[in-house]
């Protein structure tokens, strides 16, 4: 059956077959075979050295691997957008969030000002309550207001599947809370699917639709619900994980033990 | 072929100075006044992707390319941008393929170069005289052919800069992202890494091996004090750079200076810098 025809590949935006990534012969992911449905939220979780960058980077084609990456939607790659980990740079560049906005996608060379774009870029520095930025300099931003500047230069890509690598690591909890609700109101909106690499497994039982546990081979995936159990936590992370299990799902209830969530539930 | 009379007989009518009469001052003047903006533009990617190091490398490998054209009977003339070159997209080539860190590549490749230039030289004590050209430049030598070939490297630089200022700020900044958004990073690097070493050969020839960073760095360093923008960068860049080589070349062939041309360049670019400093300390609530 070509990929065309499968039915499981149609209803997933990205499948992985068989990946295995080696760099001098030392295996950092061994035959992962796992799929992100197509309008999820998708999180994979695993400890340090688990590969989840690794698969990440292999996805966007910056990574020599074998096996397959298979892609729904008739086969061909979707529109990408990427929120990378740790976004490290000059922060003496002089460079407005606009110009950072616009350099891929005004031709026009900056010499001759902020031209084509400025209005969509706008739109999108609002859509992630960054619109009072737009004159700042770039690396004047703190690290949450950066991470929501990256997330609109990736929603400017029109993604199909918008990628993010720990992009709340080194924010504080409250920035992170903000940066997920965000991303949940975006996702609903827009429709692409998401694919995210985190450590926090609040986060994950709180917004996540499907969950990969990740251990150089995939451990277990599906809805986090069923996944994230005491049994699979320990053989992902080698360690007794039954207080996050507890306080987050208890009574293997689908809620976590966020506002909002207890909102929904009295509903 | 392109008659470049017109060219130098209006320099004495633009710049009414007595020492820009002399045939040679006025070619040296448009070699600086093409040679400049090349270096202030590619400066600006040369600085915010901190490449000083790479630039630093490419001029290294002017002598060992005179060296391998008095090897080998070609044109030495020829012989050192080919070399800057290979060299440049060689470092590019390796960087992208190596585990190991961009200044440790560079390193290698630099210390390679004056390794090699060094024992060419000691067989040959003719070519050892001329190592004081290449260590001070000789923009004063600059003929019609080189102007030439400088006014091509003029276009193709400004049309690359033109097409790909903002991309290569995108690359600059992050690579993976860039990528990740379906830009062509392998050949914007390529293509910039080629136009640079070109720029820092002739650059070679204008201050020589000692100060062609300075040539690309210092205007460009002295812009960052001075804008809050990637647009602003550039011109800045270009107005430091354009008029300290006016002002170095004029001041140069002054009989009570008698400088070292080059030298006097980077002089000018340096009092510069230091009133983008004061500026710079003064708005520094502006900047922030």
């Amino acid at each position: 059956m070509n990929q065309k025809d499968s039915p499981y590949v149609s209803k997933t935006t990205v499948h992985f077959e068989e990946v295995t990534v080696a760099a001098r012969g030392v295996p950092i992911l061994e035959r992962v075979n796992a799929s992100v449905p197509r309008g999820s939220w998708t999180n994979i979780v695993g400890p340090n050295g688990a590969g989840k960058t690794t698969l990440i980077l292999a996805l966007l084609g910056m990574f020599p691997y074998s096996g397959k990456i298979r892609f729904g939607n008739g086969g061909g790659r979707p529109r990408i957008g990427y929120v990378p980990q740790r976004f490290a740079f000059d922060r003496g560049m002089p460079l407005t969030v606009m110009e950072f906005m616009l350099m891929g996608r005004q031709r026009l060379p900056f010499w001759f000002g902020c031209r084509g774009g400025r209005g969509r870029a706008r739109e999108l520095l609002a859509a992630v309550q960054a619109d009072k930025l737009e004159p700042r300099l770039l690396g004047a931003l703190s690290g949450g207001e950066i991470q929501r500047v990256l997330l609109a230069l990736a929603l400017q890509e029109e993604p199909d599947l918008l990628v993010l690598d720990e992009p709340t690591a080194g924010v504080d909890f409250q920035g992170e809370q903000i940066f997920c609700e965000l991303l949940d109101g975006l996702r609903r909106d827009r429709g692409f699917t998401q694919l995210m690499v985190s450590h926090d497994l609040a986060t994950v039982t709180h917004h996540a639709t499907h969950v990969i546990c990740l251990n150089r081979r995939v451990v277990a995936e599906g809805p986090p619900r069923k996944v994230l159990t005491g049994e699979t936590l320990t053989a992902t992370f080698g360690l007794h994980m039954g207080l996050v299990n507890a306080r987050a799902m208890p009574d293997g209830d689908t809620y976590c033990s966020a506002s909002c969530c207890r909102e929904v539930r009295r509903d | 072929m392109i008659d470049l009379t017109v060219l130098y007989d209006l320099v004495p009518l633009l710049i009414p100075c007595d020492c820009l009469e002399a045939r040679f001052m006025q070619q040296a003047l448009i070699g600086l006044v093409l040679l400049a903006p090349m270096a202030a533009a590619m400066g600006v990617q040369v600085v915010n992707f901190r490449m000083a190091f790479f630039a630093d490398a490419i001029s290294h490998s002017a002598f060992t390319g005179v060296a391998i054209g008095m090897l080998t009977s070609l044109n030495p003339r020829l012989t050192m941008p080919a070399f800057g070159l290979l060299i440049g997209l060689g470092i590019i080539a390796v960087q992208r393929r190596s585990a190991l860190s961009s200044d440790t590549v560079i390193g290698v490749f630099f210390s390679a170069l004056i390794a090699f230039g060094l024992a060419v030289v000691s067989r040959d004590a003719s070519l050892a005289r001329d190592m004081q050209r290449f260590l001070y430049g000789d923009i004063l030598t600059i003929g019609d052919g080189e102007i030439r070939w400088l006014l091509l490297l003029f276009v193709a630089i400004m049309i690359f800069q033109a097409w790909g200022f903002n991309r290569m700020l995108y690359i600059g900044i992050s690579p993976i992202l860039a990528k990740a958004h379906r830009l062509r990073v392998a050949a914007y690097q390529y293509t910039y890494a080629a136009l640079l070493s070109l720029v820092v050969i002739f650059s070679v020839w204008a201050v020589g091996v000692l100060l062609v960073t300075a040539l690309l760095i210092v205007p460009a360093a002295t812009a960052r004090n001075l804008t809050r923008t990637a647009g602003g960068m550039f011109w800045w860049a270009l107005l430091v750079s354009v008029t300290s080589a006016v002002a170095g070349l004029l001041v140069s062939a002054q009989p009570w200076a008698r400088t070292a041309t080059g030298a006097t360049v980077i002089l000018f670019s340096f009092c510069w810098f230091v009133v983008s400093l004061i500026a710079n300390i003064f708005s520094k609530d502006h900047f922030s």
